[in-house]
């Protein structure tokens, strides 16, 4: 029993960095879908949310319980329309001057602009750790009584399974169901006929980056509480790893890149629970390379079909 | 081409001029090197303001041998790549004596430089063994050693005979070497370490280790690194409702863990170097600070005035502003600084220093236990 508690405890920790690396990992297997191209400044774009919500709820400083969900709503809505609107202009400014030549350039280009957002953030809010407050607090123990190890599922994991999950389904019925959902499918299976059949596309491009900025922003919000502070370099670890779960997933996939973050998040904390945490960034990648040796398209992805 | 061109002949005119003025006035340059920016930059502040004020009280008293001391001030964001691109800075800017830098993992590739250059250093904080193990004649510190510090916060946790303690460290030079200090005095006074394990500088997730923490049935958690993975691992560990007792080296130790760990930094164990601000002589320096709105108590205000003022005594004493005579000088003389009376040992150690275990409160501020 006590052996269960402690797996079942290491596998919620998993579960609930992995739904967070999940909600980011749509933003870059989005974009790659659709023209091809890795945003490496889509982690910033996270951190940024991150930065806004707390702002917001720094702000609006509420101390009764009672208004709690209304300060988190509101930090949610900023950061959403501060994130998308710059998921927005980084493609606007960044990478549509740049697109349709050599794939190296947008690479470039978008490195450069992590750069450029990360400094950005560094003079604007300083350099420190700053701490997140906690506004979820206490959790339901799982598990029988009378001693011995409990695990524990706190109203903040709780919260995060939620929102990841209600995000996703959105997402999907969005993609599946939606005129707009119709046309990201149409640009991502081939860009230059959808434009031929009178599907904007830079609008739809335009789409995926405020739809990946989104979710980022949700993500930045639900971690930077969850682990209690944040710092202008807390989009670069992130993105790193929420890259490596799109491209294990199958980049190009959505549906690959949230089961690609949750496999990364519960092969971290597995990791750390049952040999040690100095091994954790060695298995996660180590794991990205036999993936990509034995399935170099990933767990969902398709082989690209040569287009013709 | 065309523009770049003129960029390199202006810069390189530029640099000439600065030269030109250097060579003109005899002033003495002291270099302050240490993180203005990044995670730790509330240590680099204390550095710079403690640094500050003596070069301001030597100036005013008439400065060095009819000279004044000049602050070079660089920005090494306590990285090891960045500190040796400062170190070369200081030396190209014909910097004799420098004062930093603070991460032991920065002073030691920068300390190569400044050896191999003749430049004069004195760490104010960089507690780790190795910097001054290499028979080094240029390079002291105004700070213990981990090996004097680990100890200290090893007897300590013994004398509460905890039942099972956890060491963790952040891999990093100065953590994982006063972790390990902690860890063989537990063992040699036969208490029992069950777990002795690193995390990675930068990571944020701490729900693994903190179950896997619970799971081990610790009792004591003994931290090697600085305060932003602690704040985060005692306020995960508090929302996971571990019970144990948390304490950590004067890196985790200053007012930015109350920011990220807010009620769970109540009761944190920590050693520091003693509260110099504390001492009945150095309240007219105390009041100094206060005047110019700055906080003297942080660990390395006072060691970072004290090592601006032997490089000052040094080079008076040595009667010679050459490193070299002024090392000699520093080892010979016995110096008496805010830190109490200095004396060095040939490797660039002080004779004695002394570390205090001190609880920490949530509101920032510290209380001595022993």
């Amino acid at each position: 029993m006590h052996d269960v508690m402690y797996f079942l405890q290491q596998l919620i920790n998993g579960l609930t960095v992995g739904s967070a690396y999940a909600l980011i990992a749509i933003g870059y297997t989005m974009v790659y879908g659709i023209i091809g191209m890795i945003n490496f400044a889509h982690g910033e774009i996270y951190m940024i949310g991150a930065y806004v919500s707390l702002i917001v709820i720094t702000g609006l400083a509420v101390t009764s319980p009672a208004w709690i969900p209304l300060v988190l709503l509101v930090a949610l809505i900023c950061a959403i329309i501060v994130s998308s609107s710059m998921g927005w202009a980084v493609e606007r400014i960044a990478y549509r001057p740049v697109r349709g030549q050599h794939r190296l350039i947008p690479l470039i280009s978008a490195i450069g602009m992590s750069i450029f957002l990360q400094n950005y953030v560094h003079l604007a809010q300083g350099s420190r750790n700053i701490g997140f407050p906690l506004l979820i607090e206490g959790g339901i123990s799982l598990g029988g009584s009378g001693g011995g190890f409990q695990a524990n599922l706190s109203y903040m994991q709780l919260t995060i399974f939620i929102v990841t999950l209600v995000c996703m389904t959105g997402l999907s019925l969005f993609i599946s169901r939606s005129k707009t959902g119709r046309a990201c499918r149409a640009v991502s299976q081939d860009l230059k006929m959808s434009s031929l059949l009178g599907i904007d596309t830079n609008r739809i491009i335009a789409a995926t980056f405020v739809i990946g900025a989104a979710l980022a922003a949700v993500a930045g919000l639900l971690l930077g509480m969850y682990y209690g502070s944040i710092d202008p370099l807390f989009g670069f670890i992130a993105g790193l790893k929420a890259f490596t779960a799109a491209v294990l997933g199958g980049i190009g996939s959505i549906p690959g890149a949230m089961l690609g973050g949750l496999v990364l998040g519960v092969a971290e904390s597995f990791t750390s629970g049952y040999l040690s945490g100095e091994y954790k960034d060695v298995v996660s990648f180590g794991l990205l390379i036999l993936i990509l040796l034995f399935r170099p398209t990933g767990l969902l992805g398709k082989p690209e079909v040569e287009k013709i | 081409m065309k523009i770049k061109l003129n960029k390199l002949v202006v810069g390189v005119g530029a640099s000439l001029a600065v030269m030109a003025a250097g060579a003109a006035n005899a002033d003495i340059k002291i270099g302050i090197a240490g993180p203005m920016t990044g995670p730790v930059a509330q240590y680099g502040d204390m550095e710079f303001s403690g640094a500050r004020m003596a070069i301001e009280q030597i100036n005013a008293n008439g400065g060095v041998m009819g000279e004044k001391l000049v602050a070079v001030e660089q920005d090494d964001v306590c990285d090891p790549k960045q500190a040796v691109t400062v170190a070369n800075n200081m030396v190209n800017e014909g910097v004799r004596f420098v004062v930093g830098h603070l991460c032991s993992s920065s002073t030691q590739p920068a300390s190569d430089i400044y050896e191999d250059e003749g430049v004069l250093m004195i760490t104010p904080a960089s507690t780790s063994p190795a910097i001054t193990d290499r028979g080094y004649e240029l390079v002291f510190r105004t700070i213990g050693l981990d090996s004097m510090q680990g100890p200290v916060a090893g007897n300590y946790i013994a004398s509460l005979k905890p039942e099972r303690v956890a060491v963790i460290h952040d891999k990093q030079q100065y953590g994982e070497g006063i972790a390990s200090a902690v860890k063989s005095t537990l063992e040699d006074d036969g208490i029992n370490v069950v777990m002795y394990e690193g995390i990675t500088a930068g990571q944020k997730d701490f729900s693994s280790l903190v179950t896997k923490l619970k799971q081990a049935n610790v009792d004591f958690v003994y931290y090697g690194g600085y305060h932003p993975e602690l704040g985060l691992i005692l306020r995960q560990a508090q929302q996971a409702g571990l019970d144990a007792q948390f304490m950590g080296p004067e890196g985790v130790g200053n007012k930015d863990i109350n920011t990220i760990a807010g009620d769970a930094a109540e009761g944190l164990l920590v050693t520091l170097p003693p509260s110099f601000d504390q001492k009945a002589e150095n309240q007219k320096l105390v009041k100094a600070f206060q005047d110019k709105g700055e906080d003297p108590s942080g660990p390395f205000v006072l060691t970072s005035y004290a090592a601006v003022q032997l490089i000052a005594d040094g080079i008076e004493k040595a009667d010679s502003k050459d490193p070299y005579e002024v090392a000699a000088a520093l080892r010979e003389g016995t110096f008496d600084t805010p830190i109490g009376e200095v004396q060095y040992d040939q490797s660039g150690d002080l004779k004695s220093f002394d570390f205090v275990v001190y609880k920490w409160h949530s509101d920032g501020s510290k209380t001595p236990v022993k």
